[in-house]
């Protein structure tokens, strides 16, 4: 074999490194790429016996208490952007013999309030408590007063009380959030 | 020659790319074979490689998908294709990429006939496992898995970055037997490893007597991240200062280690030859610019749970959050960790039979080629074998080989190869003599050059040696 002839051939050998490509691939399809996790987490629980609403030292009804926490995840830059809708779920189960109004105000850092929410409970008894869901989704603009917020204050009102006033308002709460990256 | 390298650089930018090189292997013809096995059959004299140009080596690859898999032009959704790849992948599909860069490579036989070899190079290796819980946790989160309890045990990757030393020695010692071995010095410039982790995540419906709705568990977490040469590149400003740190240490200024390779090559018979061989027997030592990071424990979290305190007005009430958060690093604490590990290569395995048929004589009646002793074959045909030891367990690879020579300065070889990523990977070398000059180039996966986005694993080696044959 003469050696231009090997050489021919190894030129077409090595050509053949140089032929491959990358086909029928759209590499653009990128920007459609969406992570779109649905996260389940709990939220805020509580139990109140119906003793709190009365103030026995002065024989005073407390018709409204009050309880705020910091939920600072929820103004985090990461979570504004990507939020697209969230579903705060209530569970109340209430064996006190009263209604009751329940409301959630939320607060951004500075205490300016941002989105509120509320519901009213139904009255129970002590041997059969009684079960009020509330459901309040949030989405569009809202998300992004809902996510301006780093602080909830959770206010209980009862419409009377009385020192005899016997039973629990238990609450158990969790938030959906519908994510998208 | 300036353009086809160039354009052959140019297209290593789509190689995304284990460490097989079974083409290179046995391929004696080429002086980089040595550093595959170093008791392989030196038929030359003396071999310098081309400074920074003697070997170039990458190689990457995805056991369980391929670039076409997730990128194809088509009129379904990408997030769907991505949806459906993240379920048929096991956590034990892994994604790799290797890169290997030669600086220095030389070698001569001595007086006594020992070929003595050395050099230096700069190899980077990754492997990743498909953490296959957590990609699903990311991708549709815990709603649909109440329950599932994801497994944070699947991650397990590695990385490394550093410069090798080498000086090997290579004799016959028999008619039938060549030995060799090779000392590695290796010097370190960055390692990080997540291997070894346990515990799982799992989100529970609660009951009644449950405090919340959920009950969200960290059950046996640990979990850790040993790194080398990171902890100090922290503090640097910006890419250039990063980068002249890191090359800084490739002149011993990183972790030292040290290993050996060792390999033979065995003439049965004039038509049969057995070789094996074991490389990166051995270990690094990272003492300097360590920092780890461990997280064990056990965790419930339930939510908030308020008290409503009966508070006067403006008095604050209780840090719910705050607290929450301490109670979470007091249950599964990130501790940060300064000390020492050693951290074993991972080993090297490559063992062929061949068999050879077909005198080799291209320079007349005098067989100038093989001073050594044994015959040369214008054929050889054969099997290889190729393990290498990764966290989850050893990856191996079956070849069917055929080299021939075609002239005293062109030889090729052809290998199928089955391995992890398939069945049906076809890879050529050719290595030619140009004078003194030895070009030699090798890839794999062939079938899919002609379209490489549905490889699911590439490996390209080329290089340029001088080459000085035994008078």
């Amino acid at each position: 074999m003469n050696k231009t002839l090997s050489l021919s051939i190894f030129a077409v050998c090595a050509s053949f490194f140089l032929i491959s490509c990358i086909k029928d691939t759209d590499f653009d399809q990128t920007e459609d790429i969406a992570l779109t996790p649905i996260v389940e987490l709990d939220l805020i629980y509580f139990n109140l016996r119906a003793d709190r609403f009365f103030d026995s030292i002065n024989s005073n009804p407390i018709l409204t208490v009050r309880d705020t926490t910091e939920i600072k995840f929820l103004d985090d830059t990461g979570l504004q952007e990507s939020l697209k809708r969230a579903e705060f779920y209530f569970k109340f189960t209430n064996s006190i013999p009263r209604s009751f109004q329940v409301d959630f105000q939320f607060l951004s850092e500075t205490n300016d309030t941002t989105y509120v929410s509320g519901t009213s409970v139904a009255e129970g008894a002590p041997a059969t408590p009684v079960i009020t869901e509330f459901i309040e989704n949030v989405e569009g603009d809202d998300i992004l007063e809902i996510t301006k917020a780093n602080k909830v204050v959770v206010s209980v009102t009862i419409p009377s009380s009385d020192e005899n006033l016997e039973g629990t308002l238990n609450l158990k709460s969790k938030t959906t959030y519908f994510l998208e990256y | 020659m300036r353009n086809f390298l160039t354009i052959t650089l140019s297209l290593l930018g789509f190689f995304a790319v284990s460490q097989n090189k079974q083409i290179l292997y046995g391929f004696d013809d080429i002086p980089q074979s040595l550093m595959l096995n170093p008791g392989s059959e030196v038929t030359h004299k003396k071999h310098y490689g081309i400074p920074f140009l003697s070997q170039i080596h990458v190689n990457g690859g995805s056991s369980g998908v391929s670039v076409y898999d997730i990128f194809k032009d088509g009129s379904d959704n990408i997030n769907d294709r991505i949806t459906q790849q993240i379920f048929e992948m096991k956590n034990t599909d892994f994604f790799t990429a290797t890169q290997q860069l030669e600086l220095i490579n030389f070698g001569w036989r001595a007086k006594n006939e020992i070929y003595f070899s050395g050099g230096v190079y700069q190899e980077f290796d990754f492997i990743a496992y498909f953490p296959r819980d957590l990609a699903i946790l990311a991708w549709e989160g815990n709603r649909d898995y109440l329950d599932y309890e994801f497994d944070l045990g699947e991650i397990s990757t590695t990385g490394d970055f550093m410069t090798v030393y080498h000086f090997g020695i290579n004799k016959q010692i028999t008619d039938k037997l060549t030995v060799g071995a090779r000392l590695k010095l290796y010097s370190s410039m960055f390692s990080y490893r997540s291997v070894n982790n346990a515990g799982t995540f799992v989100t529970t419906l609660g009951d009644d007597d449950s405090a919340n709705i959920y009950e969200h568990t960290i059950r046996n977490a640990d979990v850790s991240v040993e790194t080398s040469g990171y902890a100090s590149l922290r503090e640097l400003d910006g890419a250039s200062q990063v980068t002249s740190e890191i090359l800084g240490r490739a002149f011993f200024g990183g972790n030292l280690g040290v290993g050996v390779d060792l390999g033979f090559t065995y003439d049965i018979n004039e038509a049969w030859t057995l070789s094996a061989s074991a490389q990166d027997v051995g270990a690094i030592f990272h003492s300097k610019d360590v920092e780890s990071y461990s997280a064990k424990g056990n965790y419930t979290l339930d939510g908030i749970n308020l008290i409503f305190p009966p508070l006067n007005q403006g008095d604050p009430t209780f840090p719910y959050y705050d607290d929450l958060e301490d109670e979470i690093e007091r249950e599964i604490p990130i501790d940060t960790l300064n000390n020492s590990y050693t951290q074993f290569r991972p080993v090297k395995l490559n063992a062929a039979l061949s068999y050879g048929f077909g005198r080799f004589n291209a320079s007349g009646d005098c067989d100038c080629l093989n001073m050594g002793g044994g015959m040369q074959h214008k054929n050889n045909v054969g099997l290889q074998f190729y393990s290498i030891f990764r966290p989850k367990g050893p990856q191996m690879a079956g070849t069917f080989f055929y080299h021939r020579r075609v002239t005293d300065y062109l030889s090729a070889k052809a290998t199928y190869t089955v391995d992890s990523y398939s069945f049906s990977n076809v890879g050529l070398g050719v290595s030619a003599d140009i004078g003194k000059v030895n070009f030699y180039i090798a890839a794999d996966n062939l079938i899919k050059y002609s379209n490489l986005a549905k490889a699911k694993s590439v490996s390209l080696q080329l290089g340029f040696n001088i080459i000085i044959d035994e008078e």
